[in-house]
């Protein structure tokens, strides 16, 4: 967890529970222990697998998705930390084997510059073996942000609509210039700002889960609030999510 | 790492241990049947390319 305060958004984590614990009782050992909401992802399906049958055990993936160490990591803590610096180093840099003038695009990407990463692309693409490359690039980063709306989406459906709100506003700086991803943001970002029982729902929430996560969440305050915005929002998805945060309050430790 | 979420040595139940290595190289590729909690809505692996990804193991017992 310290890496990923460490590195916010440059280091994604996976914690996966591999003793067998259903979803409800791994996301509430997690609650109790104050790990949610510090940006870590928890999961009970494996990924990926690695040797052995002891725990703690982990694999890190390098910025291509390749799995570059493996196994105990209380035997290997300095070369974790070593090669994470390293990862988020080269994730600023093209992919291997990119030529330095596609390389600009990703340098921009970088940035945030969707727009200038894939002008930057569109550039090249009239240049024999480097358009190649660059068209191979756009398409890369064309996946790249339609997977960053997708998530949006995914946010919107599931009523988490003041995250939405931040990871769309985000994206539609990075998108400005490209009408169609400016489109397609604009468009989620209505969806995730119309005022209705479902944003009311969603700020209480967020708002609810904000002091949740300092101190101990499944206090008698925290699960009789969380009580109350059910009732309060009932019909919409935060009221959803507050009834699951009820039961798992009520897991046996 | 915090070490209070690394249990060492802890015998995993007869039936979930974890079987096939990583192997160092290997490109790992998984679609999640459910985004992870607090993933805001990632489904695969593949979506995290362009950043290091730690994947760590643990127990709730």
């Amino acid at each position: 967890m310290k890496l990923k305060e460490e590195y916010g958004d440059d280091l994604a984590v996976i914690f996966v529970e591999v003793q067998g614990a259903d979803d409800e009782t791994a996301e509430a050992f997690a609650w109790r222990q104050e790990w949610m909401g510090r940006g870590a992802m928890w999961t009970t399906e494996r990924p990926v697998h690695v040797e052995g049958n002891t725990i703690p055990k982990f694999a890190l993936l390098d910025v291509e998705g390749n799995v570059i160490l493996s196994g105990n990591p209380l035997a290997q803590k300095k070369a974790i930390e070593e090669a994470i610096a390293e990862q988020v180093k080269r994730a600023k840099d093209a992919p291997e084997g990119t030529p330095p003038k596609v390389a600009k695009a990703w340098a921009k990407l970088a940035k945030g510059d969707v727009s200038g990463a894939l002008a930057a692309c569109d550039s090249l693409l009239g240049d024999g073996e480097l358009g190649e490359a660059a068209k191979a690039a756009r398409a890369e980063i064309e996946a790249r942000t339609k997977a960053r709306i997708d998530r949006g989406t995914w946010m919107i459906d599931q009523g988490l609509l003041v995250e939405a709100e931040e990871h769309l506003g985000d994206l539609a700086k990075a998108v400005k210039g490209v009408p169609e991803l400016e489109q397609a943001v604009a468009a989620e970002l209505e969806r995730a700002k119309a005022p209705g029982a479902e944003l009311d729902a969603a700020k209480d929430l967020a708002s609810l889960l904000a002091k949740m996560r300092k101190g101990d969440p499944f206090d008698d305050k925290h699960v009789k609030s969380l009580e109350k915005l059910a009732e309060k929002h009932a019909g919409t998805k935060a009221a959803e999510r507050a009834q699951r945060l009820v039961r798992l309050s009520q897991v046996k430790r | 790492m915090n070490r209070s979420m690394l249990l060492a040595g802890i015998p995993l139940l007869a039936g979930v241990a974890l079987a096939t290595k990583a192997a160092a190289g290997d490109e790992a590729s998984y679609t999640f049947s459910k985004p992870p909690v607090d993933s805001m809505g990632v489904k695969s692996l593949a979506e995290l390319r362009g950043k290091p990804v730690l994947i760590d193991f643990w127990g709730t017992r």
